[in-house]
């Protein structure tokens, strides 16, 4: 909690990746978590394209600490389309929140129909799904906007806000012309004035605070929403309000 | 940097990162004499002969407190002795630090140039998570070597695990502004496992020692 508002970090990895000196030592996340007053971040497993091996891995995890982390099911088109409809199921029966895509890792970019069976779960179950976005062919905003168009009832998150221009010029323009695209924040790429624009274009009611850790170090990736110039109730919004409305979480956090 | 209670700032031109190093650094001059006297110059260096002969002269009209090297992969040039061997042995033996990019060079040849010259203060800028395995063995190997940490953010072993293993004086509060905001690395720094006089040598203290500042002074 920061000041009495939540705090939810919604883009994290359950995993390791050594050569960046990734590790998913929960201990130490929650160290890290604590440390600037983030209550609980979303974390999923992209690392094993049969996503169930995966969802287990994070299920697991989460079950250890079940008020600090929420899990999202992993899928990619790697699996059968029935083997993803069933993995879907059976995560969220075993409490999963959402759905995460990684497209890079998959040889179908976002436009690809191979997708279609994943949004359109999202779209019959209402269910909020992140993808990674960024300047590459496999993630652009433009596909995952066009995804957000047709299928309206999903909540689709644009992982990175694009990441780098011009893909996050385009995310803020999906955003804009979609009422279901949202911006998520994690990035390394940390240009003055850019948490600022995605709220003044788009409606902080539109932008969830990510921080991409265990790769990544939450408390810099908050300090970004921390100093940015927003006032008072932007700042909430982003932080945690909007994770909590779009996930229907409880406000209360203890 | 008042909005985020940054006092000074070193700062370098782009022009010299690709360009040229001689003529950035003199538009920087003119740039920084008409500024309030918060910014300092970080003066480039580039393998060209007119570049070192424009430290000396710098140097001799006691302007020259710290340098940074070209980025020698956006150039396509080698960083090693056989070409920058005489601008490494000047910096040595002047006791002046030289600032060198990991994102813009190659590590293998940073080590493998800067262990020649074991009293040459460097600091190591730009590193990103990308850069995570290499920070610590670079550190190890190059004893006088430093890490600016603009970029990084590193969750596992970062900056609290190379304060300890390594020392604060080794580590560098940098903004990288204006490609960066300044202010989250800022504040970062300030959610940390660091006591006071950590953090100071991090922020303020350590980049005094490098540039032979006397404490408390300016601003």
């Amino acid at each position: 909690m920061i000041a009495g508002s939540p705090v939810i970090d919604f883009h994290g990895h359950v995993g390791r990746w050594d050569s960046v000196g990734m590790v998913d030592d929960a201990d130490e996340m929650l160290r890290q978590m604590d440390a600037v007053g983030i209550d609980r971040a979303c974390v999923f497993h992209i690392f094993h394209p049969d996503g169930r091996l995966g969802n287990e891995i994070t299920t697991q995890f989460v079950h250890r600490h079940p008020d600090r982390f929420i899990g999202f099911a992993y899928v990619s088109p790697l699996m059968a389309e029935t083997d993803v409809i069933a993995e879907l199921e059976r995560a969220l029966d075993n409490g999963m929140a959402a759905i995460k895509i990684y497209p890079p890792y998959t040889p179908c970019p976002l436009n690809h129909a191979a997708w279609d069976p994943i949004f359109g779960f999202a779209d019959s179950r209402e269910l909020v799904l992140i993808s990674h976005t960024d300047d590459g062919d496999f993630s652009k905003p433009e596909d995952l906007g066009r995804a957000a168009r047709r299928f309206p009832r999903a909540r689709f998150v644009s992982g990175h806000s694009g990441n780098v221009e011009p893909a996050r010029s385009h995310a803020i323009g999906e955003a804009k012309r979609h009422p279901n695209f949202y911006l998520e924040t994690c990035s390394t790429y940390r240009q003055p004035g850019v948490i600022e624009r995605l709220v003044r274009e788009v409606g902080a009611d539109r932008v969830l605070f990510g921080s991409d850790q265990p790769l990544m170090d939450p408390r810099a990736q908050l300090g970004k929403i921390i100093t940015a110039d927003l006032d008072d109730e932007e700042k909430r919004l982003v932080m945690g309000g909007n994770a909590l409305r779009l996930l229907q979480l409880s406000d209360r956090l203890d | 940097m008042d909005r985020h209670g940054v006092d000074e700032a070193l700062v370098y031109p782009i022009q010299g990162e690709a360009i040229s190093t001689i003529d950035g650094n003199e538009q920087q001059r003119k740039w920084i004499e008409e500024g309030d006297g918060r910014l300092r110059p970080l003066w480039m260096a580039s393998s060209h002969p007119d570049s070192l002969s424009q430290l000396r002269d710098l140097h001799a009209s006691g302007e020259l407190s710290a340098v940074r090297l070209h980025d020698t992969q956006s150039v396509k040039l080698p960083f090693t002795r056989w070409l920058y061997g005489d601008l490494l042995e000047f910096l040595q033996a002047h006791e002046l630090p030289l600032w060198l990019s990991l994102a813009d060079g190659d590590a293998r040849e940073i080590v493998a140039s800067l262990e020649h010259y074991p009293e040459l203060i460097s600091v190591l800028c730009g590193a990103h998570y990308t850069h995570a395995a290499l920070v610590a063995p670079m550190l190890r190997a190059l004893p006088r070597a430093h890490l600016e940490l603009s970029r990084y953010e590193v969750a596992n072993c970062g900056v609290e695990w190379l304060a300890r293993e390594f020392g604060p004086r080794r580590l560098l509060y940098g903004s990288f502004f204006p490609r960066y905001a300044m202010g989250p690395m800022l504040f970062y720094l300030y959610q940390l496992d660091l006591n006071e006089a950590q953090r100071e040598l991090i922020c303020v203290g350590n980049a005094r020692r490098l540039l032979q500042q006397p404490p408390g002074s300016s601003p």
